[in-house]
């Protein structure tokens, strides 16, 4: 299992390498000069040059992308050219909040959807099952900005219940993380609901309630733990879409977190803060991937990573 | 003995009354204390001007660094570190320092700081920001300890308004020295504030200076949030969670003016927001097609429907507070008409075709309209709305709409494919010659230079080159007065509508004073009558 865990933290270097060499030629591809933007209206052509030839622009692309990936060796991200700040301090600012915010999305997600999932399943066909099922068709087709602006609405305004927006304490949290999390616990109960479905119509099942067993145990026992392994994928996948949901909810509840700092980066085309980034991101999203796997193993011992 | 002891009690019943009528007037008084929270909607990207001249950064540092001179409300010249100066000739200016004024880290501000902030940002190789909005100042010249001489390369007539620019405050040597690329997150100046606390993307607080110089602050603490998203900005007004709320969403202004725990304060701007035409691309290098479009567009209606009274009309290529300003009366000589409007085109040479579309030798009439969106008040909007008004005069109208960046540097190229553009020119000097040269002179063609409608009138050329060298107020309003009847005549571009600077805060934010600059908040005098 060791074995496994290293062979694949050392594949994903060249996946890695492969992004930055990726985003750099979009970047390339982009309209737009970052020298000219930053500089702004007034700016001299010979100022603009200048700031060119300051931040390597006038070097060919694999030029700049041997120099990234050497300075990357030594653990350099560069500095953001729109602010003159190591990109290292602008991680390290926008980072803890938006792991924050995407890990308690995800756990919202993740307890929420598979609990609710399992309810549905129980109670199939019944008032409660249809509600939830209803209640999962509207989390999923609800844009993150809509649902995130009527919660502060009947929270903030209405009920004056939490705040509407910002970071510090827990009721900060609340807010984003259910408005993050809303699309993808729909989709993981709508998942676990037919994959419980689908376990309970089991023929071990079936023989564990002849047998006597508690109802509730045989549910989260045997059933639920053999439902989770489609239900894993599911949540792996939506991980991704969580990296990427962060972005609208920082924006709506003005939470300084990495994703609106991505997007400010390419409005301004900030390379250089747009590819640490960009390399964090991927870096996390290879990371959840690795769990997933690691997970399947975990809950099927049927899997084995020799 | 009774006349003695009437009058005791008078004078005690006096006394009493005065210090009752003086208990009563305090209450009115400036109370002070409190922290003053303001949302906005980005960051600021650095508070050194060095690097940063956008309004965010400029909101903030304004409060901590100070220029020689600032422009006031009524956008005029007024002694700020400076308290008199002297113009000894066209290109040299003197001016005498204010004396006894520490920076914020005890250091004193005397002729060799001013000299170390305009050496720093006229550097040649590395020039700050702001130094190409400055003109040509060459070098500022030590005389005493407290007096300094601005030097010009040439004769520069807006030298005053250069100098009261708001990226233009004193920084302390001794700081910038020590700190290196830490001081633009953390400037040192002579400010009624301090600066305290900067955390990215989230907050940036600045504290009182009980040391401060002149009339000092009532607030212990200004606290600058950033909440991008318009509506979430004005929910956390109406719960308390901000006090102040700058670029409120227009649609919610009515909506607070009616509250009267809230107040709503709007000043007119100095940006006037306009479609270009590019005047190298035929037909637009024809005057009766850009009278045609003019007369067709039903300009007040416009900007009317889409943005209310959050603007103004424009009248002219320059905002009224300019100095030079000139009202282009342009209702009077290109009213909306459309039978006028398709009179012209037929003079040019042009027929209805059968579609309607106007044509000359078999060519239909259709003009590219290019726009960003978002970058000012309903941009993207009032080109839909032009496209459709051309239509009813047989003008056929392809509109993009592209992101700013984009946009940025298609009007920046050396040539432009586009027939209208939509853009827009704000003033941060308050003077004519930032205001019209940049934009109206035929020498200041992209890429370095913004006449992108690639405009050229010899004679409107010599008067801003002119009015720019003149030190003489009076002889600069003349040329400028000529130069705007001219530009009104050719008409490269047709001014749409002139910003305001939208307030919406609480009640007991007091003190607040709008100021035409978008680049200028003037809150060091706010108290909070909580």
């Amino acid at each position: 299992m060791a074995r496994f865990v290293l062979r694949r933290v050392a594949a994903t270097l060249p996946v890695l390498l492969g992004i930055v060499f990726l985003v750099m030629a979009l970047l390339e591809f982009i309209p737009g000069d970052p020298a000219a933007l930053m500089l702004g209206d007034a700016a001299t052509p010979q100022a603009v040059a200048a700031l060119r030839h300051q931040i390597g622009l006038d070097r060919p692309l694999v030029i700049r992308y041997a120099y990234y990936v050497s300075r990357l060796a030594v653990g350099n991200l560069g500095s953001s050219i729109r602010e003159n700040r190591p990109v290292a301090a602008e991680l390290r600012d926008t980072l803890p909040a938006t792991f924050q915010l995407g890990v308690a999305a995800l756990a919202i997600a993740v307890v929420g959807g598979v609990t609710l999932g399992g309810i549905s399943a129980a109670r199939r066909n019944t008032a409660l099952d249809n509600l939830i099922r209803v209640a999962s068709l509207v989390g999923i087709s609800m844009p993150i900005f809509w649902t995130g602006l009527v919660l502060i609405i009947v929270f903030s305004l209405w009920l004056r219940l939490l705040p509407p927006g910002g970071i510090g304490t827990l009721s900060h949290l609340i807010l984003p993380a259910v408005t993050l999390a809303a699309p993808s616990l729909a989709l993981v109960a709508r998942m676990a609901r037919s994959a419980v479905l689908e376990v309970l119509g089991e023929d071990y099942v079936r023989t564990a309630h002849s047998k006597g067993a508690d109802p509730t145990r045989v549910l989260f026992r045997h059933a639920v733990r053999n439902a989770l392994i489609p239900v894993v994928t599911v949540v792996g996948l939506q991980a991704g879409q969580l990296l990427g949901g962060t972005v609208i909810t920082e924006t709506v509840f003005a939470w300084p977190g990495m994703g609106r700092m991505i997007v400010n980066a390419i409005f301004s085309r900030d390379f250089v803060l747009l590819q640490g980034g960009i390399l964090v991101l991927a870096v996390i999203a290879l990371g959840i991937n690795l769990l997933v796997d690691l997970t399947y193993a975990y809950l099927d011992p049927r899997i084995s990573y020799a | 003995m009774r006349t003695l002891t009437m009058a005791v009690v008078l004078c005690m019943a006096l006394a009493i009354t005065g210090v009752a009528g003086s208990m009563g007037s305090l209450a009115f008084a400036q109370k002070p204390g409190g922290t003053l929270t303001i949302a906005r909607p980005t960051d600021a990207v650095s508070l050194d001007p060095q690097q940063e001249t956008t309004a965010p950064g400029t909101w903030v540092y304004q409060l901590i660094l100070e220029p020689l001179l600032v422009l006031d409300t009524h956008m005029k010249v007024q002694p700020k570190l400076a308290t008199s100066w002297k113009v000894l000739s066209p290109t040299r200016t003197r001016f005498f320092l204010r004396k006894g004024v520490r920076f914020h880290d005890g250091t004193p501000v005397n002729a060799e700081a001013v000299k170390f902030t305009y050496d720093r940002a006229f550097n040649p190789t590395s020039p700050g920001r702001w130094a190409s909005l400055a003109g040509p100042i060459a070098r500022v010249d030590v005389v005493d300890d407290s007096t300094v001489d601005i030097v010009t390369s040439k004769s520069y007539g807006p030298i005053l308004n250069s100098v009261a620019m708001p990226y233009a405050g004193i920084v302390s040597p001794t700081a910038v020295q020590k700190m290196g690329t830490q001081f633009s997150r953390a400037p040192v100046g002579t400010g009624p504030f301090k600066f305290e606390e900067w955390r990215s993307n989230n907050r940036i607080s600045i504290v009182r200076d009980p040391q401060y110089w002149g009339q000092k602050a009532y607030l212990d603490k200004i606290v600058f949030r950033v909440i991008p998203e318009e509506s979430a900005r004005t929910i956390a007004l109406q719960t308390g969670e901000v006090d102040f709320v700058l670029q409120p969403a227009p649609t919610a202004l009515p909506t607070f003016a009616r509250d009267k725990r809230f107040k709503v304060d709007s000043v007119p701007g100095l940006r006037i927001v306009s479609i270009g035409m590019n005047l190298s691309l035929p037909p637009m290098n024809d005057v009766r097609v850009r009278r045609a479009i003019i007369h067709a567009v039903n300009r007040h209606s416009i900007f009317q429907s889409l943005l209310g009274d959050t603007v103004i009309d424009a009248r002219g290529v320059l905002a009224p507070d300019i100095f030079g300003f000139a009202d282009m009366q342009l209702d009077k000589l290109y009213p909306y008409d459309k039978a006028k409007a398709k009179d012209l085109l037929r003079e040019a040479g042009y027929t209805p075709g059968p579609d309607g579309i106007m044509q000359r030798g078999g060519q239909p009439l259709t003009l590219k309209h290019i726009s960003g969106r978002g970058r000012v008040p309903k941009d993207a909007e009032i080109g839909e709305a032009v496209q459709a008004q051309l239509r009813e005069v047989g003008i056929d109208v392809k509109y993009e709409v592209q992101e700013w960046g984009r946009v940025f540097s298609l009007l920046k190229a050396a040539t432009l494919g586009y027939h209208l553009f939509t853009t827009h020119w704000g003033v941060p000097t308050g003077d004519s010659d930032f205001g019209l040269f940049p934009v109206f002179d035929s020498k200041q063609l992209p890429p370095p230079g913004w006449n992108t409608a690639r405009y050229s009138n010899p004679r409107v050329d010599k008067a801003l080159e002119e009015a720019q060298a003149s030190i003489d107020p009076a002889k600069r309003k003349e040329l400028y007065a000529e130069a705007q009847r001219l530009i009104a005549q050719d008409l490269p571009e047709i001014p749409i509508y002139n910003t305001r600077e939208n307030f919406v805060y609480a009640a007991y934010v007091k003190g607040f004073v709008p100021h035409p600059s978008e680049y200028t908040l003037l809150v060091h005098g706010v108290w909070l009558q909580k």
